[in-house]
């Protein structure tokens, strides 16, 4: 088995699957789940850009994907704009946030970064949750947006069933993915990864550390602004408590941890990972002992930051380059 | 207008409170530099031992102290012990782990729906307290007399924490770790057993803040989680390890919430405290008292 | 950016791999094919901020569903038993939506209940709607829940602008009654779906009532200090006090305005955290002489009232609440369909529901007539009566006051308050 064969083979294969899933599962529970899982995956993907070769910890990106759900859903509905063109307009939007926000934070360190971050994310839900008219335009603050689920099709970004998002939030997904191992590669991502680590170094070297950030920034926010269009159009209501919350802003963060931030697959793996193990607690314990599946996803997030800090994908990878050691005599590296 | 004394003065009284809550947080913020994230719920802890311990006992909620004080104690230092210290000694060579923040969420997770299942969700209150309600009348304006015991609270727990640092070994020897565990630990100080003192302390001192809270409000799982962004908020303001930091940070939360209210709706009083938090980070991070945090 | 290298795309493909394995295995498990069950779904919030509604609504359905199994179950259907599968929606649609989608499809409900919030119960029925499968819901009062044009929605609670203006000719009748006028109202409210909405309704009250309003306010229902806020209602010194909150704030403002003195002539609350059992509990003689509206009251004029009363507190050790009472008339409704459809078909079921006219029974403890639903699928007979927090000598309890009709024997409402 040559070495090429090792690398691509087995992305074909995940591709393949990913392909034919909705095919095998006919359960559209299950569906739901994936979509989901996909999102998160996609979500935390694109954090990745800051939170992980950037070196800081964002904890306020619920902010970008509320204006990309708020965006696009008041375009649509006030405006008649297609969700698609409001999800790019969504997304040049948070970028811009996101730079505003990026300029004056990341002179900060550590703990403080993620503070501010938070009290950002906070304070534009806040707003939001104050305002019921911007001028014009219908905010409606805590009471929400609820999109009728009247024409569907591709340019309305409104679908009768699961398969057409899957697709969608499927091709999103690997587009992210693209883009991170292009980056990865490139000088940007060097620029990032030497400012993440060794700041000083780096600014010697001549690199425009500030500069590198922001830009992983404004992708990282334009990004994560069309997963709030997506997240609009699936669930088709929106509130300032259920797209700007810390909760998800946090959720998406620990999945990029718990998984292995600064590495491509790392948050994916995270993603596969946590959120079936979020929703089958809940289904499972929901009901009977309410609370219980938050217990145990604390658990997990605790025994996994103990045992394996740099993520899981650390001992998957010793694990994968074992066995193909064994099987083929070397792996796919040198 | 004529009312701004009577609201300033009940917003310091109810900011010391926040402070004695934040006082805690600040401890552990400043010796260990990790953002503690389940501090709410040590404080939602502390409010429920203090409970039981009055509903056990009958005895008067300040002299509850005695039964609090220790078993919080005891509660942080094992929490350091068992669950943070592992990732201390992974991450030696981290100034500041990050992963921490992450277990001291699951640990927020966990003490949370773990008090729901066991405590029930619905809302607690010490009915018949010797607190409750009484309110002083100073020159016409009306005072909160539990807040006012929370305001002495507030000083006296500071200046005990103040001098224990100040005076005793344990005490320098924490200052030490925290300004350079390596260093200290080259003097002979064991940084783990100065790790679980700190967080001891500051839990502790979470217990005292919820028996001054229990006189006059409503005890329940969730409780933690109004205080925690709040206390977040005040130790940034106050300086990070600063303890007048954090009661004076409470103090102006506090007044803001106080004052603000009668000009606008409260729900913008909210925004206010954020967008103050943000300029504090922005031009003076080091807080009101912090020490210069090099960046 | 530790190991660059390429194998990432294996591992997550084998994680894939075992993925799709495991779903081969779990996937849509043929439901357990026993005709001789009915399958409810029930979305309520078991965790989170209002865990304890979502609780007392579980007892109360719970005890409905013991009630109507002992009987015999759903005899047109061979006598069928009512078997409730729950789900927590942690008060976030999003939550709810995925359970709906989860109830529908891989436990194969026939029926839907729920939310308790409206925010959650919005989108949720919309997810049903699309399915086909008959939703009941026992109490989210935002109007636009029936104002959406759904086919398979029934609510069993008065919309929210019925409370509001029931509010407002309770005031009237009040002053009336009392020979006193009153000219300024302050309006304080959660600020979320809920309050926002019955504000919304009482400002457009106000101006046709020809009222004066003092304050309008909308506070975070998760504040940590209701001082600021009680301060402003002292001083802005409204005649009435109109009232929408959760529990743990109705607690906080209500011993609040005790410590500093409030007294408005009159207070109305709107039920929800005021008529929370606890609320009483904790808030004891500062609660005195607030009015509260509600759907039911412990002391409703109906036979049966009493004894389901007795038994609920018996079990569960805290009185039934106008929300739980809708939960409980909820499943009696549901099961008096179930009997008129013969059938688990949705379709029948629903317009079993459509044809609703249950006026007896065990479970009408309801002070109200009957169960109708209109073309919207709103109750059209829910009414409301309201309710003052006094001492009579038993303790402090919650007395029905108006309509004049139902109000209890002998007692004749405090006003203004001393």
């Amino acid at each position: 088995m040559g070495r090429n064969t090792i690398r691509i083979g087995p992305l074909v294969l995940a591709g393949v699957i990913a392909l034919g899933l909705p095919l095998a599962v006919r359960s559209v529970t299950y569906l739901h789940i994936l979509v989901l899982l996909y999102l998160y995956a996609y979500l935390t993907t694109s954090w990745n850009l800051v939170g992980g070769f950037a070196g800081v910890l964002p904890l306020g990106h619920s902010a970008f994907v509320g204006i990309g759900a708020y965006t696009s859903t008041v375009l649509s509905l006030q405006y008649g704009i297609s969700p698609w063109i409001g999800m790019m307009i969504g997304g040049i939007l948070a970028a811009i946030v996101g730079v505003i926000i990026g300029l004056p934070t990341f002179k900060m360190r550590g703990a403080y970064f993620a503070l501010a971050t938070i009290a950002f994310a906070e304070g534009i839900r806040v707003m939001v949750e104050n305002i019921d008219n911007l001028g014009p335009i219908r905010l409606n603050g805590p009471r929400g947006l609820q999109i009728p689920p009247l024409n569907t099709g591709l340019l309305n970004f409104m679908f009768a069933t699961k398969e057409p998002y899957y697709y969608i939030i499927l091709f999103m997904l690997a587009g992210v993915l693209l883009l991170t191992y292009a980056i990865s590669r490139s000088k940007l991502g060097h620029y990032l990864v030497a400012g993440g680590e060794e700041p000083e170094a780096a600014m010697a070297l001549g690199v425009n550390v500030a500069r590198a950030k922001l830009i992983a920034m404004a992708m990282s926010s334009f990004l994560t602004a069309f997963a709030g269009t997506f997240w609009a159009q699936f669930t088709l209501y929106i509130h300032p408590k259920s797209v700007m919350s810390l909760d998800i802003s946090f959720e998406i963060a620990f999945i990029a941890l718990i998984g292995g931030r600064g590495s491509i697959a790392g948050p994916v793996l995270g993603a596969l990972l946590l959120r079936p193990v979020t929703d089958f607690s809940r289904i499972y314990f929901g009901g009977k002992l309410p609370g219980l599946h938050l217990i145990i996803f604390g658990v997990v997030l605790i025994l996994v930051m103990i045992y394996q800090p740099r993520g899981l994908q650390e001992p998957l990878t010793r694990a994968y380059r074992s066995v193909t050691k064994k099987l083929f005599g070397h792996t796919e590296a040198a | 207008m004529q009312y701004i004394l009577e609201d300033v003065i009940n917003g310091i009284l109810m900011g010391s409170i926040y402070g004695l809550a934040a006082l805690g947080l600040t401890v552990i913020f400043g010796v260990l530099k990790v953002i503690n994230f389940a501090h709410g719920s040590l404080l939602m802890v502390g409010m429920y031992v203090a409970y039981w311990a009055v509903i056990l006992t009958g005895l008067h909620p300040y002299l509850a102290l005695v039964i609090v004080v220790p078993v919080m104690f005891l509660f942080g230092y094992f929490l350091q012990d068992i669950v943070i210290k592992p990732i201390f000694k992974a991450e030696k060579a981290v100034r500041e782990p990050i992963t921490v923040i992450i277990v001291t969420t699951g640990v927020w997770y966990i003490l949370d729906n773990l008090s729901l299942l066991v405590f029930g969700p619905q809302y607690r209150n010490l009915q018949d307290n010797p607190l409750r309600g009484k309110m002083l009348e100073v020159g016409g304006m009306l005072l909160s007399v539990p807040r006012l015991w929370g305001f002495f609270a507030a000083l006296l727990t500071a200046l005990a924490i103040y001098l224990f640092f100040q005076k005793t070994r344990t005490g320098r020897a924490i200052r030490a770790t925290s300004i350079d565990r390596e260093a200290a630990s080259l003097q002979g100080i064991n940084q783990y057993k100065v790790y679980n003192v700190a967080v001891g302390i500051g839990t502790a001192a979470a217990g005292i803040a919820g028996v001054s809270l229990v006189p006059f409000y409503n005890i329940f799982p969730s409780v933690g989680v109004l205080f925690d962004i709040k206390c977040f908020i005040i130790v940034v303001l106050g300086g990070l390890g600063s303890i007048a930091g954090a009661l004076l940070g409470g103090m102006i939360i506090g007044v803001i919430e106080y004052v603000g209210t009668q000009f606008m709706a409260a729900t913008w009083t909210e925004a206010i405290v954020y967008g103050l938090f943000l300029v504090f980070l922005f031009l003076k991070p080091s807080g009101l008292f912090g020490v210069k945090y090099e960046w | 950016m530790r190991e660059r290298s390429i194998c990432w795309k294996a591992y997550v493909c084998v994680l894939a791999f075992a993925f799709v394995c495991s779903m081969a295995f779990l996937a849509d498990r043929p439901a357990l094919a026993q005709p001789k069950v009915v399958k409810v779904g029930n979305i309520l919030p078991l965790s989170g901020p209002s865990a304890s509604v979502g609780q007392q609504n579980k007892n109360s359905q719970d005890m409905a569903i013991e009630e109507i199994n002992a009987a015999g179950g759903i005899k047109s259907l061979g006598g069928a038993k009512i078997v409730m599968f729950y789900a927590d929606s942690e008060s976030k649609p999003d939550k709810g939506v995925a359970e709906a989608e989860r109830l529908i499809n891989t436990e194969k409900v026939n029926v839907l209940t729920g939310c308790w919030n409206s925010a959650v119960t919005y989108p949720t029925t919309a997810v049903s709607e699309r399915y086909g499968i008959p939703f009941i819901v026992p109490v989210s009062v935002a109007d636009k829940i029936t104002d959406q044009g759904f086919k398979t929605v029934f609510r069993i609670a008065a919309k929210d602008s019925w409370w509001t203006r029931d509010q407002f000719v309770f005031l009237s009748d009040l002053q009336k009654e009392f020979s006193k006028k009153v000219s300024t109202l302050a309006f304080v409210y959660e600020n979320g779906d809920w309050g926002k909405g019955f504000a919304s309704g009482w400002n457009k009250l106000a101006e046709q009532g020809g009222y004066k309003v003092v304050m309008d306010e909308p506070y975070p229902s998760t504040a940590t200090d209701m001082s600021p806020l009680v301060q402003k209602i002292k001083r802005a010194n409204p005649d009435i006090l109109l009232l929408v909150s959760n529990a743990a704030d109705a607690i906080l403002i209500t011993n609040t305005m005790a410590e500093y003195m409030v007294k408005p002539k009159a207070i109305i609350a709107s039920g929800g955290g005021h008529a929370d059992p606890s609320f009483l509990k904790a808030a004891g003689k500062n609660a005195r002489y607030i009015f509260d509206i509600v759907e039911w009251e412990t002391d409703v004029n109906k036979p049966g009232a009493k004894e389901a009363n007795e038994k609920f507190k018996s079990k569960y050790g805290y009185n039934l609440a106008g929300e739980s009472v809708d939960g409980y008339i909820a499943m009696y409704v549901m099961a008096d369909a179930l009997e008129r459809a013969k059938s688990l078909d949705p379709k029948a079921i629903r317009d079993a529901l459509a044809k609703t006219k249950l006026a007896k029974g065990p479970g009408m403890i309801v002070g109200y007539d009957a169960v109708e639903f209109d073309a919207t699928g709103q109750n059209k007979y829910a009414a409301l009566v309201m309710v003052q927090i006094n001492d009579i000598g038993k303790g402090m309890e919650r007395i029905t006051v108006w309509p004049k009709g139902a109000r209890r024997a002998g007692y004749k409402p405090v006003f203004p308050s001393p």
